[in-house]
């Protein structure tokens, strides 16, 4: 069967986009595979359209649970009703219904912890898995930006289904921690695709300024630049008042970060989607397993904490394949905040101390620790990503001794501190390389492909007037919201409506 | 100095505790607490309506509000935590725009089960048909909660006529539900729906472009939302689309889970002594237990705890002194005790409660 066919039956799509193919043939030949695709370039369709021509379950092993649901909705809108993640966002008795149904459902999200209930793991040896899939696989690497523990895991659990046929797939991943993804998964033969993580359609611009520059020019820039975009924060409180700022502005914008709830969380990711919104002020929450095509440019008001993630944000803009442009404002001395943020995402000391005195009073078991999240978040002070590391750490751990188990996080969390702090001194480098920036992020993944052309960067010349756009085209005239022709819109099919613009007030 | 609308709100609900009650009893009704003392307060100062109107609300925040009031002269402070209204603030309390408090529709404590549920059922509805009607598949689900997106398949399944009706008979239905009382402002509401081409507003961008305060709207969609579901179930042969989507969720409130104990030993026989020692409690918990079942089981019988007799003493006196305090009432009925005092007033104490 032709590839192509298949690739136009099940997602309606007539060709490949750069890398998809190979990857497909490889599976479908039967080997494990590690693939390293850059953000947008469709990972998902590589697990996706093997798995339909594949006799068997699809188990998918995702690390973030907003990341599990975005692609399960995803797929439930593309219409595969065969799709379930298993994670703790279900109730005890929601998952007991998904687990005695198991067997119906063709693709099976599991979130790292589930695979170690044994329940879960039971049932899921009784089912032949044509392909086992392991997203953003670089958490399984200590020196991945995002090392999980309890990916470590996974090799286990592998051997454990029968070393069923693998994909490892990740956007952002050096060398080094290719080679660990490949060692953990207990790959005996295996091939890797490298796929080259520039995308020469995003221009990329960093510019040094003083502090209380930054301000006026982000309110500048953005006046001139053609949308949509998105412009990172590391602090929710400065993401709110710029976003306050740019709608003083006439600016159509919110600002998204963890601190909103979920209905607004929704809605502004759909607002920003549909074309409600031009701009949104987000910290690091914001757009991952977001699909939209024509984000025109990304603003980095702070620095990133890492090149990795540097790389995926900026990863956003272009997917249309058409001139986007990335931007960097630096003002020397923003690396301390970084370097406070750094540790901030990992527990502290005394919290480490507290947590397991709590534990020896109360005689727990290490094993059972996650299932009393609600309990010790609040008794230890610890933040959401504080949690999810030592979480993931115990989940890794066999030690029944508490005491060794202790120190080996407090040791655990020191060696992970001066880990970060060395990326955050590799983004400072990075801003500050006078050479070509493109070439250096290249060289940070050891990879080759470079690409020469216009606007490639700011030390090879970029000229930003190519990226303004006008604005006046958006404006739609203001009229009266009408509760009941927006009802009537909504509910009552008008024809000849379907392609008409409504104005959205 | 004018005060916000939700600094006004708050010296409101003070005037209604008098200084009978600390600052924190406030925070526990916004919150929604559900322990027996903030259900009794609630509705022995006739604040049942804001019950968990306002769930976000942290200490500090209760504590900056209280502390704006009293600064600018609106509170005279008693202690750290009990106040009351000077002139000022009882004028502003009286004053025109205050006089709507709380608004018509509010029914927190009936309704604080339902509330959220409504909404996003109703939300969720709106879209999926608006997104049928267009067949429109790829769309992502505005509220994913996984029980309600089965119920709505459910739910879906059960109606019996064409999908296109469908929409049809929810558009009908949500125009004649509005159009009964005509103060009521459907934009709060229909701006925050999501339909085939747009997204519906936040609650933040839907106060903005109503050019309202944040709080006055919050409050303002919490009474369109209780409005309907009112106006819904009294007459749900005429909105079947709209009653049906609060179904047979208990619409009467539950108990609190440990009065519910108490309240299974008390129907066995158990004294309130006997059960105080039974579930290590002090009796005077299990007495603010038994005060709670007397304010929600109508057919409680309170003859085991308060004669007739004395019931009637204390009522009268209430009604001719309008006391509400309870040191007050005791001091005119000396021979009752605070326990009696209290069930009396959980039984006959407002309104009725369901
Ligand atoms: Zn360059």
């Amino acid at each position: 069967m032709e590839l192509e066919k298949a690739l136009y039956h099940y997602f309606q799509f007539t060709s490949f986009r750069q890398g998809q193919k190979e990857v497909v043939e490889s599976i479908l030949r039967g080997q494990n595979t590690l693939a390293m695709l850059p953000t947008g370039t469709g990972k998902s369709l590589c697990y996706q359209l093997p798995g339909y021509l594949l006799e068997g379950k699809v188990l998918i092993v995702s690390p973030l649970l907003s990341l599990m649901q975005d692609q399960v909705e995803q797929m439930k809108s593309m219409g595969e009703k065969r799709v379930i993640a298993i994670n703790s966002f279900l109730s005890p008795a929601e998952k007991r219904k998904a687990l005695s149904n198991l067997s119906s459902y063709k693709f099976i999200f599991v979130s790292p912890e589930m695979l170690g209930v044994d329940i879960i793991l039971n049932k899921l040896r009784e089912m032949t898995i044509a392909l086992f899939v392991v997203d953003e696989a670089h958490c399984i690497s200590q020196w991945g930006y995002d090392f999980r523990p309890d990916y470590l895991k996974i090799g286990e659990v592998r051997e454990k289904l029968g070393a069923p046929l693998t994909i490892a797939l990740t956007a952002t991943a050096t060398k080094e921690v290719r080679e660990d993804i490949v060692k953990y998964l207990q790959f005996r033969s295996w091939e890797e695709f490298v796929f080259s993580v520039d995308r020469p359609e995003i221009s990329i611009g960093i510019e040094i300024l003083g502090h209380k520059e930054k301000q006026q020019k982000t309110l500048e820039l953005v006046q001139k630049i053609k949308g949509p975009g998105i412009i990172y924060f590391s602090s929710k409180k400065l993401a709110e008042s710029m976003a306050a700022k740019l709608r003083d502005q006439g600016e159509r914008v919110m600002a998204y970060h963890g601190g909103l709830d979920t209905e607004s969380r929704t809605l502004i990711q759909q607002q920003f989607i549909h074309n409600q919104l031009d701009i949104v002020c987000a910290t690091s929450a914001f757009g991952m397993g977001i699909n939209k095509d024509n984000v025109r440019f990304i603003l980095h008001y702070h620095m990133p904490l890492q090149l990795e993630a540097y790389l995926q944000e900026i990863g956003r803009a272009g997917r249309d394949g058409k001139e986007s442009i990335a931007i960097l404002f630096y003002s020397p001395g923003d690396e301390q905040l970084s370097l406070q943020l750094t540790e901030g995402e990992l527990p502290e000391k005394e919290q480490i101390h507290h947590l397991f005195m709590l534990i020896q009073q109360q005689n727990l078991k290490l094993e059972n620790i996650h299932l009393e999240s609600e309990r010790f978040i609040p008794a230890c002070g610890f933040s959401e990503t504080q949690w999810r590391v030592v979480e993931s750490f115990l989940a890794s751990m066999q030690n029944e001794n508490v005491q060794e188990v202790r120190d080996q996080l407090l040791n655990y969390v020191t060696k992970r501190i001066r880990l970060k702090q060395q990326k955050v001194y590799r983004v400072l480098d990075y801003i500050q390389h006078s050479g070509c920036k493109r070439e250096y992020i290249l060289d940070y993944f050891d990879d080759q492909g470079s690409s020469a052309k216009k606007n490639c960067c700011s030390s090879c010349g970029l000229a930003l007037e190519d990226f303004y756009g006008s604005k006046a085209e958006e404006m739609e005239p203001n009229l009266r919201y009408n509760w009941k022709k927006d009802l009537a819109s909504m509910l009552i099919k008008q024809v000849g409506d379907l392609h008409e613009k409504r104005p959205i007030s | 100095m004018t005060i916000s609308f939700k600094e006004a709100v708050f010296l409101y609900c003070m005037k209604q505790i008098q200084n009978e009650r600390s600052i924190y009893s406030l925070y526990h009704l916004f919150q929604g607490k559900k322990s027996s003392q903030t259900i009794q307060d609630a509705h022995l100062f006739r604040l049942d309506p804001f019950f968990q109107s306002y769930p976000q609300i942290t200490r500090e925040e209760m504590d900056h509000i209280i502390g704006v009031l009293h600064v600018n002269g609106y509170l005279h402070s008693i202690s750290s935590e009990y106040y009351y209204l000077t002139e000022k603030g009882e004028k502003i309390v009286q004053s025109q725009n205050l006089i709507s408090l709380p608004p018509k529709y509010l029914q927190g404590w009936k309704y604080h089960q339902i509330t959220s549920v409504f909404w996003e059922r109703l939300s969720l509805l709106v879209q999926v048909y608006s997104n049928l009607i267009y067949q429109n598949k790829g769309f992502i689900p505005i509220h994913n909660k996984p029980e309600n997106l089965a119920w709505i398949k459910n739910y879906i399944k059960m109606q019996t006529g064409k999908r296109f009706e469908l929409a049809n008979d929810l558009y009908t239905e949500l125009i004649n539900c509005f159009q009964q009382d005509e103060n009521i402002d459907p934009a709060v509401l229909t701006l925050r729906l999501t339909g085939h081409n747009k997204i519906g507003l936040t609650e933040g961008q839907a106060a903005e472009q109503l050019q309202m305060d944040s709080f006055h709207y919050h409050l303002e969609f919490l009474n369109i939302l209780h409005y309907m579901i009112y106006i819904s179930t009294n007459q749900y042969s005429k909105f079947p689309l709209l009653s049906g989507i609060i179904g047979n969720k208990p619409q009467t409130v539950p108990l609190t889970l440990s009065t519910e104990k108490t309240l299974r030993l008390l129907e066995k026989g158990f004294n309130t002594n006997e059960i105080a020692r039974i579930r290590k409690l002090k009796e005077s918990t299990i007495e603010d237990h038994i005060v709670e079942i007397a304010l929600q089981v109508n057919d409680f019988d309170l003859r085991k705890y308060v004669s007739f007799e004395m019931e009637q003493r204390i009522l009268t006196v209430t009604r001719e002194t309008s006391a509400k305090k309870l040191s007050q009432i005791r001091e005119k009925v000396p021979e009752a005790n605070y326990f009696e005092i209290r069930l009396v007033l959980a039984r006959n104490g407002g309104r009725p409660w369901n």
